[in-house]
C-alpha cells in the first residue's frame, strides 16, 4: 500500500444468495482525495458502503490505512422523530461520557457546528425539530466531531431541496480543503461529481468506469452505467 | 403499615429501574413486544410452584430465554420475528394459566403484597438499583444502537449492547413480577417511559422523569391498592395510564408548538 493511500479495494464482490449485488469492484483513494461513486438505484452503491464500513460480509479485499479515522454520514437516522434527542445529546452518543462529558469533547461543539454553517444556538434543539437541511448537516458536523481522515456520505443531499444541495456539497468542499480530509461520496448529481470530485467510480454491480470525471464520463460510459434509457429518467423519475 | 414496607420498597426501586430501562424499550418501538414479554414468565412461576421454590427463580430462566430469543431473532431478516414472538409470548400465557393452581392463579397474573424473608428483599433492592445504575452508565451506548445500528457499528459499539439492554430490561420485569404481576408488569416498563416522552425533549430529562414516573406510581399505586383492598398490579398499572392520559395534553400541546416553530 502506498503511503498516500488510506483505502485499497481489491476485488471486491457481495453476494446475496443467487444475486451478486456487487462484482469485482477494485480502487483506491488517496489522502485529500474526494471520489464520487455514481450509478442508479440498485446499483450496489450502499452496499459498497457498507462493506467498506465492515458491516456486510464480502469477498475480496478492503485495507484501510492502519490508524485511519473513518466518520461516516448516513442518508439519514433510524431515529422515531418524536425521540426526546437534541443536538447536543446526539453529539454526546460520541463522547466518553453521556452524563458528565469531558470539557475538552464538549469544547470541540462550535467549531464542527461552524464548519456545516450552524451556530451553537442549535445544541438544544430536538432532533424531531431539525429541518431536512438542518439534519444533514448535523450529521455532517456529527462525522467530523473526532476529525477523521476519511468522510464516507451516502447521497448526502437527498431529501434536501436543490438550493441547498449547492450549499451543503460547497461545505463539504471545505471540510476537504481545511482539513485534508479524503471524500467519497455516492451522489446522483454529475455537476456535482464534474465539480468537487477528483475521481469517479461509476457502478452497476461492477465497475462500468473509473478515473477523472472529465476523462472517464462521456455518453458511452454513462449509458453502460445507467442504461440505454440513461441518465435522464433515473434522475427525474424517481 | 409494617405489611406496606416491602411492596413500597421494591415498588419505589423496581418501579425506577422499569422506567428508566423502558426509556430505551419505547424508543427502540418494542412497545408491545416488551408489554407481552413478561408473560413468558407464567410457566416459570408454575414450575416453580410445583418444586416448591421461590416463584422468582421460577420466572428468570423462562425471561432471560426470551430476551436472548428477541435479539437473536433482530439479527435475522429471513424469520417473521413479531408473529413468532407473539405466538410464543401469548402460548406461555395459555400454558400458565393451566398450570398454576386456583389459588394462586391471580396473584401471579396480577401481583400481590410481597412477604420476604429480610435478604431476599434486600438482593432484590440492590438489584433494581443496581440494574438502574447500569441503564444510566451505558445510556450513549445504547441510545447510539437505537438512533442507527450501523453508525453505532462504525463507533465500534456492536449488537452486544443490544443484547445487554434486552438482558436488563428481561432481569427488571423479573424483579417486579411478584407485585405487579406476570400479566401486567411489561406493562410497568413502558407506561412511565410513554409519560416521560410525553413530557420531555432532551434524552437527559426523560430518563430521569421515565425513571421518577416508574417509581412514584409503583409507590402511589401501592397504597391505593392497600387503601381499596385490591391487586398492586392493576391499581399501579391504571394509576400510571391516568398520569399518561394527562400528560398527553401536555405532548399534544408541544408537538402543535414545535411544528408551528418549525413551519
Amino acid at each position: 500500500m502506498e503511503a498516500d493511500t488510506v483505502l485499497e479495494v481489491r476485488s471486491l464482490s457481495v453476494q446475496f444468495g443467487a444475486f451478486a449485488a456487487l462484482r469485482d469492484v477494485s480502487f483506491r483513494v488517496r489522502r485529500g482525495e474526494a471520489l464520487a461513486i455514481i450509478g442508479p438505484n440498485g446499483a450496489g452503491k450502499t452496499v459498497l458502503f457498507r462493506s467498506l464500513l465492515g458491516l456486510q460480509p464480502h469477498t475480496g479485499e478492503v485495507r484501510w490505512q492502519s490508524g485511519v479515522k473513518v466518520g461516516y454520514v448516513p442518508q439519514k437516522l433510524l431515529v422515531p422523530r418524536d425521540a426526546p434527542i437534541t443536538v447536543r445529546e446526539f453529539f454526546l452518543l460520541k463522547s466518553p461520557r453521556f452524563w458528565r462529558p469531558p470539557a475538552t469533547f464538549t469544547a470541540h461543539f462550535g467549531h464542527e457546528l461552524a464548519l456545516v454553517g450552524l451556530s451553537e444556538s442549535v445544541l438544544p434543539r430536538p432532533l424531531a425539530a431539525l429541518s431536512g437541511g438542518e439534519m444533514q448537516r448535523i450529521l455532517i458536523a456529527w462525522a467530523m466531531l473526532k476529525h477523521p481522515d476519511v468522510l464516507l456520505l451516502d447521497e448526502p443531499t437527498a431529501g434536501v431541496d436543490i438550493g441547498f444541495e449547492e450549499s451543503l456539497y460547497g461545505m463539504i468542499h471545505e471540510v476537504q480543503v481545511q482539513r485534508g480530509t479524503a471524500l467519497i461520496l455516492i451522489s446522483h448529481d454529475l455537476t456535482v461529481v464534474y465539480r468537487y470530485a477528483q475521481n469517479v467510480l461509476c457502478l452497476n454491480k461492477r465497475t462500468t468506469c473509473q478515473g477523472p470525471p472529465a476523462l472517464v464520463l462521456n455518453a458511452e460510459t454513462l449509458a453502460q452505467t445507467y442504461g440505454e434509457a440513461g441518465y435522464y429518467q433515473h434522475e427525474h423519475g424517481t | 403499615m409494617d405489611n406496606l414496607l416491602q411492596p413500597l420498597l421494591i415498588g419505589a426501586c423496581v418501579g425506577a429501574a422499569s422506567g428508566a430501562v423502558g426509556a430505551f424499550i419505547l424508543l427502540r418501538r418494542m412497545a408491545l413486544v416488551g408489554d407481552a414479554l413478561s408473560h413468558v414468565a407464567l410457566p416459570g412461576i408454575a414450575l416453580a410452584l410445583a418444586f416448591k421454590a421461590d416463584p422468582f427463580w421460577g420466572v428468570l430462566a423462562p425471561l432471560v430465554l426470551a430476551a436472548v430469543l428477541i435479539w437473536w431473532l433482530e439479527g435475522r431478516t429471513s424469520v417473521p420475528a413479531d408473529a413468532l414472538v407473539g405466538v410464543l409470548f401469548t402460548s406461555c400465557l395459555a400454558i400458565g394459566v393451566l398450570t398454576i393452581p386456583n389459588t394462586e392463579i391471580i396473584e401471579s397474573l396480577f401481583g400481590a403484597f410481597p412477604r420476604l424473608p429480610a435478604g431476599f428483599l434486600a438482593g432484590i433492592l440492590l438489584a433494581a438499583a443496581g440494574l438502574m445504575a447500569v441503564s444510566f452508565r451505558f445510556a450513549g451506548k445504547f441510545l447510539l444502537v437505537i438512533v442507527d445500528p450501523d453508525l453505532a457499528r462504525t463507533e465500534g459499539i456492536g449488537r452486544g449492547y443490544d443484547l445487554a439492554l434486552l438482558l436488563i430490561f428481561s432481569l427488571v420485569v423479573a424483579l417486579g413480577v411478584k407485585l405487579v404481576g406476570t400479566l401486567l408488569m411489561g406493562a410497568l416498563t413502558i407506561i412511565p417511559a410513554a409519560i416521560g416522552r410525553n413530557l420531555c425533549r432532551s434524552m437527559h430529562v426523560y430518563m430521569l422523569v421515565s425513571a421518577l414516573a416508574g417509581g412514584a406510581t409503583a409507590v402511589a399505586g401501592v397504597l391505593i391498592a392497600d387503601a381499596f383492598s385490591v391487586p398492586p398490579g392493576p391499581s399501579i398499572i391504571l394509576l400510571g395510564t391516568a398520569v399518561f392520559l394527562a400528560t398527553l395534553v401536555f405532548a399534544r400541546r408541544r408537538h402543535h408548538v414545535s411544528r408551528t416553530a418549525g413551519s
